[in-house]
């Protein structure tokens, strides 16, 4: 094995503090084929090439660079050898600059050193294997999880560069929670109007040809990984065709059943065949098995009678099952709010005229229960509204967290209620207000300038109390100074703490991505990849990963979608760096070890064989389960316990 | 070479033992006891943190004595405990682990791993006649230069205290037969 030892003087900075000459004298008495040289600025265009031409000319099989950190040049020197046609992972580099000549005083000491060294990678690069880069085929189309802002802003810009993409929505309509909203904070825009250019362009625009919309779907599993993802979809029947029916609403009219309308918090009723608001999209009302005659086996046609297009209306549409092939999976399914009843001092669910901020966006919503009126279950206009935040936030015996929207929409409403009902009474009960952002202060600085705007400032849940005194009702308090007080509240508006969504822990089971200590999806770090999750292939965006308001789930989206174009591109192939473990299914006894170590995911077991297997395309290398397998059955490519014996030999010898 | 002066040695470690239950404070007050003997150490240091680290002490060209020498794993979390018993085996008087900080992993969760390890290790170690001091476990991440520089010469004082590697009788004998 001829092995040449290439020594960078790096101008002065290695050869002033270790003797080149006595390591060539001390290695070349080393058994072998060993060929010394040193190289000035072996990074340069001079010196790469003289590199080159050194290895071929000598016809060296493998080579150590002493030189500077393999973090500056370990890829400049390993496409050097591929030039000079070697495999570049018949290389090892000895960092003598940044490790051994910068930090030592001595230069026979720093000399002897990066001797060791060298000898330690003579003695480890002699057992090093050729290591190839594998290529493996992919599919750039994309599922979205979620039809949300965040989801929907992505699933467009991908459908624009021309990809394939699946939404799955749980739900019949799709925009999420802010289209039903009527106004936004902190501009007071109009939530369906602020969307309608996203949701009109993913349903009818120049790319909607790209979109797979499935409403009323879920996905039932997922196989395979990054680049070949494999999907269960299980599509519930609209029982309406959405692309024939053409939105005007006459079936609804003479439908005999009617239940609570979940979009409106269950605040008013809807029909069997129903549009869970004015305005939803797709444009298609969508008939509720669970109460339509037909399903209790009556022979109801009221709404097939009244529909003025043929076969709109279908009542044989039945459940199915689809598959989907993608590379990325996009979660987007936003988040949930806090139940209020485990705050019973609040009144929520106990009283009348108590509601979480989402009954209270739908009641100021002019295609809400009320039609945009505030009035108490009495019927009366409130004179004096108590608005409650942080309600589970910031809390140890809630959540620890603050959700970041609460103040800021508690200012809206402010504003919404002083305008729809001027001279009403406003409290804010709070325990810390946060509105950071160059636009987000106004609707504060409206509320705290306002005369019937008062704040209390509250330190623990524990010191409000929602209470009954006669026909009214009062929050008593006691304020962070300790004074105790009482407000009148005809209506309260509890700010909850935003939470996982309904569901979020079995999509997280069935996707393999973990949640965080809160429930939400965890992402690969907080601040460098928030998009990305911690199994690769699978993108996060909007409340689903944490509280976040529509702009910051928007660009969430962007950034997942940023990704996801970057890392698959049609025609192109994922390549798998061959750092990375494999299982030698010989010496493997199943004890699955390795799995339980393994951060990604990247570790299957196979029942049949008993033995377990590394998934290349997940496997990151970092040589946990190499470490832990009892048996010395996982091999870290690169990194194996031999190659490492030698190089602990050669550092000690 | 280990076992020069064995006599002298043996007692060392056992008085170290003793004092730097709670790390390695005395060195600079305590000169040079053992001022001629040179420890071999090996430190396995993860690519992304302490490696890094170990780079960042070498732009800011800090001088550190010459001692531990580097072996570097991706990931902390490889650190198989053989590769310490190896060390030793093989001459080392003291072996460091650095990882990156808890939560910093790479890896995500590889340092927590070497961390679970490093105290297994510590326990079978004893059993070695190896005392736990010398096998010190870390963390230095990436922008650390100062603290790398800091592990390194606090080790190799107290490594240099305790004085060589003393053979265990059997592996003396076993070597004599």
């Amino acid at each position: 094995m001829k092995t040449g030892v290439y020594f960078c003087n790096c101008g002065t900075n290695i050869s002033d503090k270790i003797d080149s000459e006595k390591i060539r004298e001390e290695i070349l008495k080393l058994p072998g084929e060993i060929r010394f040289r040193t190289i000035d600025f072996m990074c340069s265009e001079d010196g790469k090439e003289a590199l080159e031409k050194d290895l071929k000319e000598n016809g060296m099989e493998r080579a150590v660079i002493t030189a500077c950190s393999p973090r500056d040049h370990e890829n400049t020197f390993m496409r050097v050898l591929s030039k000079a046609g070697l495999n570049p992972y018949l290389m090892q580099m000895v960092s003598v600059r940044e490790q051994v000549a910068w930090v030592t005083e001595e230069r026979e000491k720093a000399t002897e050193k990066a001797l060791r060294y060298t000898n330690a990678a003579l003695k480890r690069l002699a057992l090093q294997d050729p290591l190839e880069h594998k290529e493996i085929d992919i599919c750039p189309d994309v599922l979205v999880i979620g039809a949300g802002p965040a989801g929907l802003k992505a699933a467009l810009s991908i459908a624009e560069s021309g990809r394939k993409v699946v939404i799955v929505e749980k739900t019949p309509v799709i925009g999420g929670m802010p289209v039903r909203y009527e106004e936004l904070f902190p501009n007071m825009e109009c939530g369906p109007c602020m969307l309608e250019p996203v949701l009109g362009d993913v349903l009818h625009g120049e790319h909607s040809g790209n979109i797979e919309l499935l409403t009323i779907s879920e996905v039932m599993d997922v196989v395979g990984s990054y680049g070949n993802f494999i999907v269960k979809i299980r599509r519930n029947p609209r029982y309406v065709d959405a692309d024939k029916c053409i939105g005007c609403a006459e079936c609804m009219t003479p439908c005999p059943v009617s239940a609570k309308n979940e979009f409106n918090y269950g605040l008013d009723e809807r029909k069997a065949i129903y549009l869970p608001f004015a305005g939803a999209l797709p444009n298609a009302p969508s008939i509720d098995n669970a109460i339509c005659l037909r399903a209790k086996g009556r022979d109801c046609r009221l709404c097939k009678d009244a529909c003025p297009v043929e076969d709109a209306i279908i009542y044989d549409d039945a459940e199915s099952i689809i598959e989907r092939n993608v590379g990325a999976i996009l979660v987007a399914v936003g988040a949930g709010v806090y139940d209020c009843k485990k705050i019973p001092n609040l009144g929520y669910g106990s009283m009348p005229d108590v509601y979480t901020s989402s009954e209270f966006e739908r009641i100021l919503a002019s295609n809400g229960p009320t039609e945009g009126e505030v009035k108490t279950a009495q019927g009366k206009r409130p004179k004096s509204v108590a608005i409650i935040h942080c309600a589970g936030s910031l809390d140890e015996n809630h959540k620890e967290y603050c959700s970041g929207i609460c103040c800021q929409y508690a200012f809206k409403f402010n504003h919404l209620v002083g305008k729809k009902l001027p001279g009403t009474k406003i409290y804010h009960f709070y325990k810390e207000l946060s509105f950071p952002g160059k636009e987000e202060f106004t609707l504060y600085h409206h509320a705290k300038e306002d005369r019937n705007t008062a704040f209390v400032r509250y330190r623990d849940m524990k010191d409000l109390k929602v209470e009954k005194k006669g026909a009214k009702k009062a929050v008593t308090y006691k304020d962070a100074s300790g004074k105790k007080g009482s407000a009148p509240a005809d209506m309260l508006i509890l700010c909850p703490a935003v939470v996982p969504a309904e569901g979020s822990g079995s999509l997280g089971n069935i996707l393999e991505a973990t949640h965080d200590k809160f429930g939400f999806f965890e992402e690969l770090h907080g601040r460098m990849d928030s998009a990305q999750s911690k199994i690769k292939g699978i993108y996060l965006a909007g409340a689903c990963q944490s509280p976040m308001d529509i702009q910051k789930a928007m660009s969430q989206g962007m950034a997942a979608a940023g990704y996801i174009l970057s890392g698959l591109v049609a025609g192109r192939k994922l390549e798998i760096k061959p750092i990375t473990a494999v299982v030698d299914a010989d010496r493997c006894s199943g004890c699955r070890v390795c799995m339980s170590v393994c951060p990604y995911k990247a570790i299957s077991y196979d029942t049949e064989k008993e033995v377990s297997s590394v998934n290349e395309v997940l496997c990151q290398g970092c040589g946990t389960c190499v470490a832990a397998c009892p048996a010395g059955a996982v091999k870290g490519n690169h990194f194996t316990t031999d190659e490492i014996f030698a190089e602990i030999e050669g550092v000690l010898a | 070479m280990k076992n020069q002066k064995p006599e002298t040695k043996r007692k060392k470690p056992e008085d170290k033992k003793r004092s730097a239950s709670g790390g390695a404070k005395s060195k600079s007050s305590k000169p040079a006891v053992n001022g001629d003997f040179e420890p071999k150490i090996v430190g396995f240091l993860c690519n992304w943190c302490s490696y890094a680290g170990a780079d960042k002490a070498g732009t800011s060209q800090v001088k550190y004595p010459p001692n531990v020498n580097v072996v570097k794993v991706m990931c902390s979390g490889r650190v198989d405990p053989q590769f310490v018993m190896k060390a030793f085996e093989k001459g080392a008087d003291g072996v460091i682990i650095l990882a990156c900080h808890p939560g910093d992993c790479h890896y995500k969760e590889g340092n927590y791993k070497a961390a679970q390890r490093h105290r297994m290790l510590l326990k079978l170690l004893g059993q070695f006649g190896i005392e736990k001091e010398r096998c010190r476990f870390d963390y230095v991440s990436a922008g650390e230069g100062d603290k790398f520089v800091k592990v390194i010469k606090d080790t190799v004082d107290t490594i240099r205290e305790m004085g060589p590697m003393k053979k265990t009788k059997k592996s003396t004998s076993e070597r004599t037969e």
